[in-house]
């Protein structure tokens, strides 16, 4: 009778210790404990690092960014200082070549104007030598010319002209 | 009409102390899986490099305090509540990990469907948002809740009432509750599923098998998902109760 009433009591006991809704001392003082030393853990030992390493990569990446930012803008300079050397150059070389079309112009009129004075000088000197070869010519066939027209005119008039009289009538026709 | 032998609630929350027996002490299968949720993100911290490009336990731990920030405390709080990081992300890990024991095999219990680290979680938020509250607005932050300025004062004392009753009881009240009762319960329903896979594997009812074991993987993948969630949901209250007690007028 004991017995059953000892474990009626013990069952009544564990029936009123085991009540799920109810919170067990030992378990939430270990849930305290655990808690607290993971807060502590974390606030003071593990989280600071990953903070740290965290920060430090946010600041390379800013870095990073502000070096290729620094690095476009200097590329974008020297690409303006180039554009502004290659205008330079460019009239530069404008410039060149209209002097060198102006030295060019001058060297054609130049040559021109030479070629044209020897063109001259060779046609003077051609036409002074047809002239000389005219007269040379008018000189040795004169003699010819004045026998030729003093045997015609013989032969018209029926007497004999003489070639020496008819000298000056040669030379006018001759000239003229 | 099955012949199942379901076990008695007993046998599947309640824990024999191994250590220190009887005492305040006692050491049970509770009290292990709460330590294990303190070591296991310590150890995941602690092993994490700080590597520039992160990788591995890395992610994990920055993954974790990223989580904190931008879903919990930055939403819930603002800027300014950046500063409970180590508090928020302490809660949120001892109650995911606590949580998530439910599906990790020999352990398969979660140290929150008992009723102790809920109520001590609860209790301490109490305790953490009271005593912000007072810090920032001084007995205001009392006198506010008590008789609210902004409603007519004939309705003032049954309004503070209420909002006594909202803010210091039921509070912590629901907290602890909502995560208690709701790893209590998808312990029981792994357990139920459980039990029925093994009541049908033995008998005629052999074919059953091919509906009750994809049930209880979906439902171990669902209580996964319950873990996180549950420790997601709790953070995110402490944090939005941190962030009324800061800024009480909102």
């Amino acid at each position: 009778m004991l017995l059953l009433l000892a474990a009626e009591a013990a069952e009544e006991a564990g029936e009123a210790a085991s009540n799920p809704i109810l919170p067990d001392m030992s378990e939430m003082v270990w849930g305290v404990l655990s808690f607290a030393l993971l807060y502590a853990l974390i606030n003071y030992v593990l989280l600071p690092p990953i903070l740290r390493a965290r920060n430090d990569r946010a600041a390379t990446i800013q870095a990073d960014r502000d070096a290729a930012e620094a690095a476009r803008a200097r590329a974008v300079s020297a690409s303006a200082e180039v554009d502004d050397q290659l205008s330079g150059v460019r009239a530069e070389a404008a410039e060149l070549v209209d002097e060198a079309r102006a030295e060019a112009e001058a060297e054609r009129q130049r040559l021109v104007a030479r070629a044209e004075r020897e063109v001259n000088a060779m046609q003077e000197i051609a036409d002074g030598e047809i002239e000389r070869e005219r007269e040379e010519a008018m000189v040795s066939l004169r003699p010819q010319v004045a026998d030729l027209a003093a045997d015609a005119a013989s032969r018209v008039m029926g007497r004999s002209v003489d070639a020496s009289a008819a000298g000056p009538a040669i030379d006018r026709v001759m000239n003229s | 009409m099955f012949g199942l032998e379901y076990p008695p609630i007993d046998n599947l929350v309640v824990w024999p102390d191994a250590l220190f027996e009887g005492t305040i002490l006692g050491f049970n299968k509770i009290a292990l899986i709460s330590l294990l949720a303190m070591l296991i993100p310590a150890a995941i911290f602690f092993f994490s490099k700080k590597d520039l490009v992160p990788r591995g336990l890395q992610n994990v731990a920055e993954g974790a305090v990223e989580l904190v920030e931008k879903e919990v405390i930055l939403p819930a709080i603002g800027p300014d509540g950046l500063r409970y990081l180590p508090l928020l992300l302490s809660v949120f890990l001892f109650v995911f990990f606590g949580n998530i024991f439910e599906v990790i095999p020999v352990f398969q219990m979660p140290a929150n469907a008992r009723m102790a680290n809920p109520m001590f979680l609860a209790l301490m938020v109490l305790v953490v948002f009271t005593f912000i509250g007072f810090k920032y607005n001084g007995a205001k932050f009392f006198t506010d809740i008590a008789w609210p300025p902004d409603v007519p004062v004939g309705l003032r004392p049954l309004v503070g009432f209420i909002e006594l009753l909202s803010t210091f009881i039921l509070r912590p009240f629901g907290l602890a509750v909502r995560l208690f009762a709701n790893m209590l319960a998808g312990h029981i329903l792994l357990v139920t599923f459980g039990v029925l896979c093994i009541a049908v594997a033995s008998g005629w009812l052999f074919p059953l098998l091919a509906l009750t074991f994809p049930m209880l993987v979906l439902l171990t993948g669902f209580e996964i998902f319950v873990s996180f969630l549950q420790a997601f949901v709790f953070a995110l209250l402490t944090a939005v109760y941190i962030g009324l007690s800061l800024h009480p007028a909102h």
